[in-house]
């Protein structure tokens, strides 16, 4: 146990972590605390690999044993859910209405961004702070009304309507951190721009989306989670089967066949794994944008 | 001038004034057209679906408005009913207890983790990817996959119990109104935690090694370097995010309606989900009604934002 916990401490630096880790660690090996780290991390991922593993299983090889490992791998059960349970639909619906208004409010936020940290103007901070504000707000305040605006402009049970709303529903948080980053920008390099005769608007183009890419990429993905999970806004605004998102897919049909927990299962698994793709690939960006403005 | 309220004035009238403040460095200056070439999307979007709506809920929140098509002005009527609506109260019971409790269970939790991360347990890496995994995952996964757990008959709480030979400790846990809430509670924090473990273990490396180290030459012990050290100086993150999980407490939804929808008996009613139920659940045809709670509740949440950051006196912004 000592020598294995030693070997396979990941490397780190002789600083300051060492007087710590050293506590710690002398406490990882007289068991107690490794018992608690093996018992949090079952608890933690055991749920997720029981629904993988019922993904795979069919309804009555789930309900005969409910946590025995799949014997055959039922992997058709995807193409069942895909197909004939409408979740290609509700994918496609989410796919659409999620990386279009993800596109759209990237866009907006940045240029807004782009202003408030760059520009002096009147009203700049009282702009942001607007613009900012409603981050806090409970969604009930703009939901009723959102629904009568939606009705009244033949948006109600559209996907053009969710998105936009969407759109609407991460400005704040996308002006929020991209502001922080541009307003880290060099000055020098706007004015240096300037001189060579850069208008404004490719400034912003030409300059501030390519510098900006790192945090442009972080708001992306956390909007895309965000948004591909969303549930309150899609469940009121959308009840047309045709128009559902994933979310809103999988509670109906969870409603409509709640004895058929295999399905579920396989298809809460298909709104899971793009997250999980997305997140294996970039955990770091994800993790900074969740972050920040969280740690002092 | 030792009066703390006119220092309050002037903190408030010098803040008016920055933000109105006319421009200084002239690089910066920019005319009103590119101002508004690059703010005016962003502010339509905002006056057409944020600003616009709120407006329109409170002026919904005096009205019956029965269709949309026609309503009727009923003045005060609506908030006089709220404050006499008993299921109104076991929302605010059931939400207060909620916000309080909840953040406790996700910061206690997060830091933990972050200081076995830390400290470097073996398989850290893994370990980080494993617990972190539910943050990702949407309350409708979240939501089903735990009312299987809690599941009477087969559900793993009960299995475990079984197993243990605890049978008879053996609940269901969503159906019971004494154990609901609690057991919801438990859910949200299991999703939330791992949020909280990654900020904490980024405000631990953020640390001055020294204090650390003196403390090692001091030869403090790991429970006083906890508490002697470590939280007092990440106080300000773990305030920051239990602040963070009280606000996001306060606007509770999702996880409630997909596993219990409020019941039983009112016991997991929250505030958002009551509102929803008269806005859209109960076919009382009425928006103003279910209007007036948001707008209380409006003020309620805002409201606790304002004194957190006069309390505080925090500059910075939060989220959520």
């Amino acid at each position: 146990m000592t020598s294995a916990s030693t070997i396979l401490k990941p490397p780190v630096a002789a600083d300051h972590r060492d007087s710590l880790s050293t506590t710690l660690s002398r406490m990882l090996r007289n068991g107690g605390l490794m018992a608690a780290v093996v018992l949090y991390t079952l608890y933690s991922a055991l749920p997720f690999l029981w629904i993988g593993t019922m993904s795979v299983r069919t309804t009555s090889e789930i309900s005969a044993n409910h946590f025995a490992w799949p014997e055959t791998f039922h992997w058709e059960k995807f193409c069942i859910a895909w197909v004939d349970s409408n979740f290609a639909q509700y994918f496609w619906n989410s796919t659409l209405i999620v990386v279009s208004a993800v596109a759209i409010v990237t866009l907006l936020g940045a240029a807004a961004a782009h202003c408030l940290a760059r520009y002096n103007f009147r009203g700049n901070r009282l702009v942001y702070f607007i613009l900012f504000s409603s981050i806090v707000f409970p969604p009930q305040i703009i939901l009723i009304s959102l629904f009568q605006v939606l009705v009244e402009y033949d948006l109600y049970n559209s996907r053009l309507g969710l998105m936009i709303v969407y759109v609407s529903l991460q400005l704040p948080l996308t002006v929020y951190l991209l502001e922080g980053f541009f307003a880290r920008i060099p000055q020098d390099l706007f004015d240096a721009a300037k001189m060579d005769g850069y208008s404004d608007f490719e400034i912003f183009w030409r300059i501030v989306l390519p510098v900006g890419m790192p945090a442009i990429a972080t708001t992306i993905i956390l909007n895309f989670i965000q948004l591909w999970n969303e549930f309150l806004f899609a469940v009121v605004l959308l009840s047309d089967q045709s128009a559902r998102t994933l979310p809103i897919g999988i509670r109906a049909y969870m409603g409509d066949y709640f004895q058929d927990i295999g399905m579920i299962a396989t298809g809460m698994m298909i709104a899971v794994i793009p997250v999980v793709v997305l997140y294996a690939f970039f955990s770091e960006k994800l993790i900074q944008g969740m972050t920040a403005g969280a740690v002092k | 001038m030792s009066d703390p309220s006119s220092g309050a004035a002037a903190a408030m009238r010098r803040t008016l004034a920055s933000w109105l403040s006319a421009p200084e460095a002239d690089s910066r200056r920019a005319s009103l057209p590119t101002v508004m070439l690059f703010l005016a999307p962003a502010l339509i979007v905002y006056a057409a679906l944020t600003a616009y709506p709120v407006l329109r809920t409170f002026y919904n929140s005096f009205f019956n408005v029965a269709d949309l098509a026609s309503s009727e002005f009923v003045g005060w009527t609506h908030y006089a009913e709220v404050f006499k609506d008993k299921t109104f109260w076991a929302a605010v019971r059931n939400t207060a207890i909620w916000s309080v409790i909840g953040p406790v269970l996700d910061v206690v939790v997060g830091l933990l983790l972050a200081l076995c991360l830390y400290a470097g347990v073996p398989f850290s890496r893994f370990l980080r990817v494993a617990w972190f995994t539910p943050v990702l995952l949407s309350y409708v996964v979240v939501g089903i996959m735990w009312v299987w757990i809690y599941n009477y008959d087969w559900g793993v709480v009960n299995g475990l119990l079984r197993a243990m030979g605890l049978g008879s400790w053996a609940q269901a846990w969503l159906g019971d109104p004494r154990f609901a809430l609690g057991s919801l509670i438990v859910t949200h924090a299991w999703k939330w935690a791992g949020f909280n473990m990654v900020v904490c273990l980024a405000a631990l490396h953020s640390l001055p090694s020294e204090v650390l180290e003196a403390a090692e030459l001091d030869n403090c012990g790991w429970w006083h370097k906890l508490t002697d050290i470590i939280v007092p100086m990440l106080w300000p993150t773990l305030l920051n995010l239990y602040i963070l999980a009280f606000i996001g407490k306060m606007k509770v939804f999702d996880l409630v309606w997909i596993m219990t929808e409020g019941g039983p008996v009112w016991s997991t009613e929250t505030v958002s989900t009551y509102v929803y139920k008269r806005a859209f659940n109960w076919n009382t045809f009425d928006l103003g009604y279910p209007s007036a709670i948001a707008v209380v509740w409006f003020f309620v949440v805002v409201g606790f934002v304002v004194f957190f950051n006069v309390l505080f006196r925090r500059r910075e912004r939060m989220e959520y």
